[in-house]
């Protein structure tokens, strides 16, 4: 009786789905047992968050089935999709920015009195309980457009887990979480795996893959490549499914020319976060930027290029002091800033790739007023096989790129004005894992030109494998200064969460 | 991170302080503006455009407009006056033929905006002029009249307050309920926030928006009949360029045009803004040729003011 049911919550029969001339997913089936969580890897613009959206009934795949819970469905809507107990955290964060955290996380799903008035009330103690599940505790009348990234993806988070379904997809749900949150991420997997909630998670990050996933689905070009128990697999392995090919993972070596400090930072205080902060960058370096969230990593970027006024302290530019009013004296003073948040800061969606990249160099490649399309043409060109953008030409709208693509394009864009001073932000944030190392390789390359790199990052091997120098902050203040090869990543998660100060220089 | 109770209500608190450096120039300038008279005048005033404004406030808070209040104003206004023709037996039929013509010229702005995906500024431009041209092709004179029952409501007091600024209290307590308390509210804002958020979350954003033009367009029918509570005519000329002044008096009153921000409390403040201005003008003996010219300084004024706030 048993064995001629059907052992899958879930069945994705031969989807198509194709964008103008794109093909996004060909011919792809896959299946997920009920209580396990099953992860979905491939490159960027592999077609993963495709898949997920038309689970979601977000987009309509062109031809192929949907088995959930043993119903047939040709393509769901959103609607349906929520009530059949599909719930999505996506990976381009989906929260209302003036409203509330009590009312994103119930947003479509209010709680009600009569008459279709909203419980208020009910509204903040659900939501705070949900958020305090999640170790979090934040004010619930806050606006989410006033958090940070972090914070809003716990936001998330918490929406997705309010709905009780029995399938929750997380597209890239850890892309900006590190130490303690991204604990308390998993820890939340386990227990709604207990309670038989069955999960798809995407991430680029594979050592999650190996730690919580029972199964994995690999996607390559929209295809299928196939479908495999974790534990029959090596971290190569699955790498080389991913990619095609192996893929040496290996941290450029540094270059280890310092020169003079080019920016010195003393002492500097905002109305944020940032209490006392200082620190040397040299010319040739990179500084890693360690912390957890809300420690103050993006208040300080924003501090010093220019977005937050300082209270008190000064910054100094190669010897010289500098009061920047706003962003645009810093990239004037050549500073420029890779923003955590591509969507809002990062780059214009509804404009072109080639719009995007050029418009930092504007005046640079045009005469009289008018652009030269060939120039342009051609540092698009340029850009696309320095970063390995996947993308059908120049003209494409950045909003139809994948997510780690338009990552490749924000880091492109910033690269343009040539500046001496880099902020990058959460640089590889949606990456994968081949596109990563080039990333890596071409900061270091940066390096050589004598550029120096002030490197803000939620991932640890990043930091560790990459920086020549280490700060690690924590209330807005700098706790701890490392070298890399004389610490670790329990190390750094130690002095980025628990009181012991180490002295700064 | 939070902000002050200070910042979030900056908008409000500076339009209201706009409103009480006018009275202060009124009151030095005229004894008869501080009157208990004048202010009733104005309030009642006030309950015309801000009828009007309401309405637009919610198709704006959902990153629409409507342009073609002004001209459904008209258009009201002559039906109302017609089917009335002077006979009390006619109100209620008058009344409720021409809110069921604002809901329905609603209905089709929002199918035009739903199923066929056009944009909501070329629907209402287009609406601007046909129902301008419908009515012009009724009458460039005044015609029909008001009941004289009907006539009489305009100056007739409840409880010592004119019916007409009463049933702008009444209408002012429903919207803010509206807007804070129920779902339909709460998904007006999260559409005008985020389209694709409020879509992903499931809200029906094609309901949302067949209320809310249908809400919009109905209250400029009801504008059309308070007008007629005032002139007692079918007069073409109501409703010219109604609708700009509406649509200022709700970016005033700190609503964003891009959607998703606006409160009615701050609405009601551009309306009396706007409401101030002319009655002082009048009052000071100014020729209202200026008034366009002041109200766009306001406007301007007020809007710089918002952008120096939320830098
Ligand atoms: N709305 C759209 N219009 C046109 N092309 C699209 C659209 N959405 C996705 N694509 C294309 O479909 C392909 C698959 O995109 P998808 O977002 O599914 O990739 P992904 O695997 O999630 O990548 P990432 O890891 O970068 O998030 C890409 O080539 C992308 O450019
Ligand atoms: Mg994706």
């Amino acid at each position: 009786m048993r064995e001629s049911q059907n052992p899958y919550i879930l069945e994705m029969r031969n989807i198509f789905k194709s964008f103008g001339g794109v093909n996004a997913l060909r011919d792809v089936s896959f299946q997920c047992r009920p209580g396990t969580v099953h992860a979905l890897v491939g490159e960027n613009g592999a077609g993963k968050s495709t898949l997920i959206k038309i689970l979601a009934g977000a987009l309509l795949p062109d031809s192929g089935e949907i088995i959930f819970k043993g119903q047939k469905h040709q393509s769901f809507s959103t609607r349906k999709a929520l009530n059949s107990g599909i719930s999505v955290i996506y990976q381009e964060l989906a929260l209302v920015s003036q409203m509330t955290v009590a009312e994103n996380i119930f947003l479509g799903r209010e709680p009600r009195k009569y008459f279709g008035i909203v419980d208020k009330k009910r509204l903040k103690i659900e939501a705070k309980k949900l958020l305090k599940q999640l170790g979090f505790e934040v004010d619930m009348d806050m606006e989410v457009g006033e958090m940070t990234v972090a914070y809003q993806q716990m936001v998330e988070i918490a929406k997705a887990l309010s709905k009780n379904a029995d399938l929750i997809i997380m597209d890239e749900p850890s892309a900006i979480l590190a130490g303690h949150e991204l604990d308390q991420l998993f820890l939340i997997i386990e227990s709604l795996k207990k309670r038989g909630v069955t999960i798809i998670y995407i991430s680029h990050r594979l050592e999650e893959v190996f730690r919580i996933a029972n199964e994995v689905t690999i996607l390559k070009d929209g295809q299928l490549v196939g479908t495999k128990p974790i534990k029959d697999l090596s971290r190569g392995e699955l790498v080389k499914m991913m990619v095609g090919r192996t893929l040496e993972e290996v941290f450029p070596v540094s270059f280890n020319q310092l020169g003079n400090p080019v920016l010195q930072v003393e002492e500097i205080s905002t109305k944020t976060i940032l209490n006392q902060v200082s620190f040397n960058l040299r010319e040739g370096e990179i500084l890693g930027v360690a912390g957890m969230v809300g420690s103050g990593r993006t208040e300080l970027a924003r501090a010093i290029f220019g977005a937050d006024p300082l209270t008190s302290g000064t910054i100094k530019i190669k010897g010289q002091d500098v009061v920047f009013k706003n962003p645009a004296d810093a990239i004037r003073s050549k500073i420029s800033l890779v923003p955590e948040d591509r969507k809002n800061h990062g780059l214009f969606t509804k404009l072109s790739i080639l719009n995007n990249i050029t418009l930092p160099i504007l005046s640079k490649i045009s005469r009289w007023g008018f652009t030269d399309k060939k120039k342009e043409n051609e540092i698009v060109e340029r850009e696309r096989q320095i970063h390995s953008i996947d993308m059908t030409s120049g003209n494409q709208e950045v909003q139809y790129l994948s997510g780690g693509n338009q990552q490749k394009v924000v880091l492109s864009k910033s690269l343009q004005t040539i500046p001496e001073v880099i902020i990058m932000d959460e640089p590889t944030r949606g990456v994968d894992v081949g596109a990563k190392f080039e990333i890596y390789q071409l900061i270091r390359q940066l390096n050589k030109d004598g550029i120096a790199i002030l490197m803000i990052s939620s991932e640890l091997p990043e930091i560790l494998g990459l920086s020549d120098r280490i700060l690690v902050m924590r209330e807005g203040k700098i706790v701890a200064e490392l070298t890399p090869n004389e610490t670790n990543e329990e190390m750094i998660i130690e002095f980025a969460t628990t009181n012991t100060q180490q002295s700064v220089p | 991170m939070k902000r002050s109770f200070f910042q979030k209500h900056a908008i409000i608190l500076i339009v209201y302080a706009l409103i009480l450096v006018l009275v202060v120039i009124g009151a030095f300038n005229s004894e008869h503006f501080l009157t208990l008279r004048n202010l009733t005048n104005v309030m009642r005033q006030a309950a015309y455009l801000g009828t009007a404004a309401l309405g637009e406030m919610m198709v704006i808070l959902i990153a629409g407009i409507d342009l073609s209040v002004g001209s459904l104003v008209k258009l009201c206004v002559l039906v109302s006056a017609i089917l009335m023709d002077g006979d009390p037996d006619n109100v209620w039929m008058a009344v409720s033929l021409t809110l069921g013509l604002g809901l329905s010229v609603g209905l089709i702005h929002a199918f035009l905006i739903n199923e066929l995906n056009m944009s909501p500024f070329v629907v209402t431009f287009a609406s601007l002029f046909i129902l301008k041209g419908i009515s012009l092709s009724i009458t460039t004179k005044p015609i029909g009249r008001a009941s004289r029952d009907f006539l009489m409501l305009y100056s007739e007091k409840i409880a010592g307050i004119y019916v007409i600024i009463f049933f702008f209290i009444i209408l002012i307590l429903m919207m803010m309920f509206l807007l804070n308390k129920t779902i339909f509210g709460k998904h007006i804002y999260a559409i005008g926030g985020n389209l694709s958020v409020a879509q992903l979350s499931g809200i029906s954003v094609k309901r949302v928006r067949y209320g809310v033009y249908s809400l919009c367009s109905v209250l400029a029918a009801a504008t059309g009949l308070l007008w007629l509570m005032r002139m007692g005519v079918g007069d073409p000329v109501i409703g010219n360029g109604l609708e700009l002044n509406v649509i200022i008096a709700v970016v005033i009153g700190g609503t964003s045009l891009f959607g998703g921000r606006g409160t009615v409390i701050g609405v009601l403040g551009g309306v009396l803004l706007l409401t101030f201005t002319d009655n002082l003008l009048v009052i000071l003996g100014v020729s209202q040729f200026y008034s366009g010219l002041i109200k766009g300084l306001i406007f301007v004024a007020a809007v710089s003011l918002y952008k120096m706030e939320n830098r």
